[in-house]
């Protein structure tokens, strides 16, 4: 199934139950609410991290653009000292912190069987892409307007949370390859 | 009433910043306790093999909601003070689109990528390249198609507003689909005969 | 049914009640603020006999000069009397649309009207919606323009005290486009309430200064400080 397992140590444990899961993910958002007054996010993270590194390869045109400038002038003294960036940071440490106790942190690729690695990456990246551009035109991807548009009943959030099942569930069958 | 406690100025910017990193932790602990650092449960969502997506996205919004819903009505939360994006109908339908596709395609969505670079998934790794590269393109076009990515800006609109429903009864509504979702999720698992029975304890 | 086996189901099942029954409880809760304002009398007493919910116009005015962003100002009266003066960063808003506008629990309000009626009815109006943090400028316009625009100089017996508090003042008023008065003399009172004006015994009356675009520091810094909350 997966290519590299020269460093389990012992059997991975079961999933958690998703219900418990999902409250355990509830009672997060929810304290971000009540701590923050905001909800979670992912995808303004990456946005920030992009705007720094081309600031730093070509500030002028970093500036120039509303775009990149928007995340610049964002954070507390520095585009990276932001709320999103430091979650990030967080759910990096906790998914390995989570996996390292369940004996699930492996180097390896998730595929199907009928795909081979390189074609799992590349359809990884233009994933990615799709991803990338759909959540910033959506102000958010399944973090932040998905769960927390969600539960705050966010009209827009909703709408976008129901079309993202359409789009996953309707190019399923294309994908069935990479996958089955 | 004093909660968020950040607005009403309970502690400074720099503090957030470990508090948001708190947060993650927590948030990334229970997205890979679903099993979502894995590319292959996730998809399976979309074979009808495996509905832990659903089940988790869903009770934790039912979650949050809830507790929101009765922290404000005690009068613990200022629900006016909690961020709530505004609505751009037409570009998150569009980008709600693209993230479902891009979703079968790269195998991850943004959150769940960390959490499988996390625990040592290289195609993760690759997502999340391609995730940049994604935000590069369309943050260099952005200034040219802000006739579309402002469009259809509604504020801050909520659904019972929307439906013109009391809150409450919008929230009862909500629990019911979800309840009657994960209850339907466990037909369509069985019908298509999924290994379901992996994920509970 | 496979559903009702109870051995694999029903922890399940027990959540699924009780997010249903919490669900039930929403809908009869019916919104998330209770429909009837619940007030505590004596606390509300309390606060207007400590006069703690004032701001003086000289506590106002030294915040004004000094650039402060951290309280909104409210000038209650109607647009054509805003038009034609108004406290600089006043922000001109009816009785009737408080209840609507954007004013937010965790901000400092600070409240104004001609004279002070309308600002304590409206205190007790945000007061009732459990605005925390909320003032009454005291003595209203009225005098504002007394003390801080056309500030009135001590009399022959003013002690030294006195005169340099004057001096600092007359300095200020400069800064709001006004001017310092000589000290009145004894006869018809100042404070006597002529309608809109100022009174000065001896000289004509003043007219307030127009307005002029706010002196203090462009709320272009205050505006790009507001965080992005989004994802």
């Amino acid at each position: 199934m997966s290519s590299d397992s020269h460093d389990v140590r012992r059997a991975p444990a079961p999933y958690m139950n998703p219900y418990l899961a999902g409250i355990g993910l509830g009672l997060v958002l929810l304290g971000s609410f009540v701590v923050m007054g905001r909800g979670l996010g992912a995808s303004g993270a990456f946005s920030s991290a992009c705007a720094v590194a081309i600031d730093a390869v070509a500030p002028a045109h970093a500036q120039g653009n509303p775009f990149w400038r928007d995340y610049l002038t964002s954070g507390v003294g520095h585009p990276l000292k932001e709320f999103l960036v430091f979650e990030v940071l967080g759910v990096l440490v906790g998914g390995f912190l989570s996996g390292l106790l369940a004996g699930r942190v492996r180097r390896t690729v998730e595929k199907g069987p009928r795909i081979s690695i390189g074609g799992r990456f590349a359809w990884a990246f233009v994933g990615g892409a799709l991803m990338g551009i759909g959540a910033k035109l959506a102000r958010g991807c399944t973090s932040g307007q998905a769960l927390t548009g969600g539960a705050l009943l966010s009209a827009g959030g909703w709408a976008f949370m129901m079309m993202v099942f359409a789009g996953g569930y309707g190019a399923a069958w294309m994908m069935r390859r990479q996958w089955l | 009433m004093n909660a968020p406690f950040f607005k009403f100025g309970l502690f400074g910017d720099e503090a957030s910043l470990i508090v948001a990193f708190v947060i993650g932790i927590g948030f990334g602990f229970f997205l890979e306790r679903a099993g979502f650092g894995s590319a292959k449960k996730l998809t399976d969502q979309f074979y009808f093999r495996d509905m832990a997506v659903f089940r988790v996205m869903f009770t934790a919004i039912v979650t949050a909601m809830l507790g929101l819903f009765y922290l404000a009505a005690v009068g613990w939360v200022d629900l006016s003070l909690v961020y709530i994006q505004p609505t751009y109908l037409w570009p998150q339908i569009v980008g709600g689109l693209l993230l479902g596709i891009g979703f079968i395609v790269g195998g991850y969505c943004p959150g769940t990528s960390l959490v499988a670079l996390a625990t040592g998934k290289l195609d993760a790794l690759v997502f999340v390249a391609g995730v940049f590269a994604g935000i590069f393109a369309i943050g260099e076009v952005w200034p040219s198609i802000t006739g579309f990515t402002e469009s259809s800006n509604l504020g801050r609109l909520t659904l019972p507003e929307v439906l013109h429903l009391p809150m409450g009864l919008v929230v009862f509504l909500v629990v019911l689909m979800a309840v009657g979702g994960f209850w339907g999720a466990g037909v369509l698992e069985r019908r298509f005969a999924a290994s379901a029975a992996k994920e509970e304890k | 049914m496979s559903l009702l086996r109870l051995d694999r189901l029903s922890r399940n099942q027990k959540l699924a009640l009780l997010a249903v029954a919490l669900g039930l409880g929403a809908l009869v809760l019916g919104g998330p603020r209770p429909g009837k304002i619940v007030l505590d009398e004596r606390e509300l007493a309390a606060i207007v006999e400590g006069e703690v919910d004032h701001v003086t116009p000289d506590e106002l005015a030294d915040w004004i000069v000094a650039g402060r962003q951290d309280y909104r100002l409210i000038d209650l009266r109607t647009a054509a009397e805003f038009a034609e003066y108004h406290i600089p960063q006043a922000e001109n808003v009816a009785i009737t649309a408080l209840v609507d506008s954007d004013l937010a629990r965790n901000e400092k309000i600070v409240l104004y009207s001609a004279e002070g009626i309308h600002s304590a009815q409206a205190w007790f109006l945000l007061k009732a919606k459990e605005f925390p943090a909320v003032y009454i400028l005291l003595g209203g316009l009225k005098q504002w323009t007394e003390q801080v625009v056309f500030p009135e100089a001590p009399g022959e017996s003013a002690g030294p005290v006195e005169r340099i508090a004057f001096a600092k003042a007359a300095e200020r008023a400069k800064f709001f486009g006004g001017a310092s008065r000589a000290a009145a003399v004894a006869g018809p009172s100042t404070a006597s309430a002529a309608p809109g004006g100022v009174g000065a015994s001896g000289a004509s009356a003043p007219t307030l200064p127009k307005v002029v675009p706010p002196p203090a520091p462009a709320p272009g810094g205050a505006a790009a400080k507001k965080k992005k909350e989004g994802c």
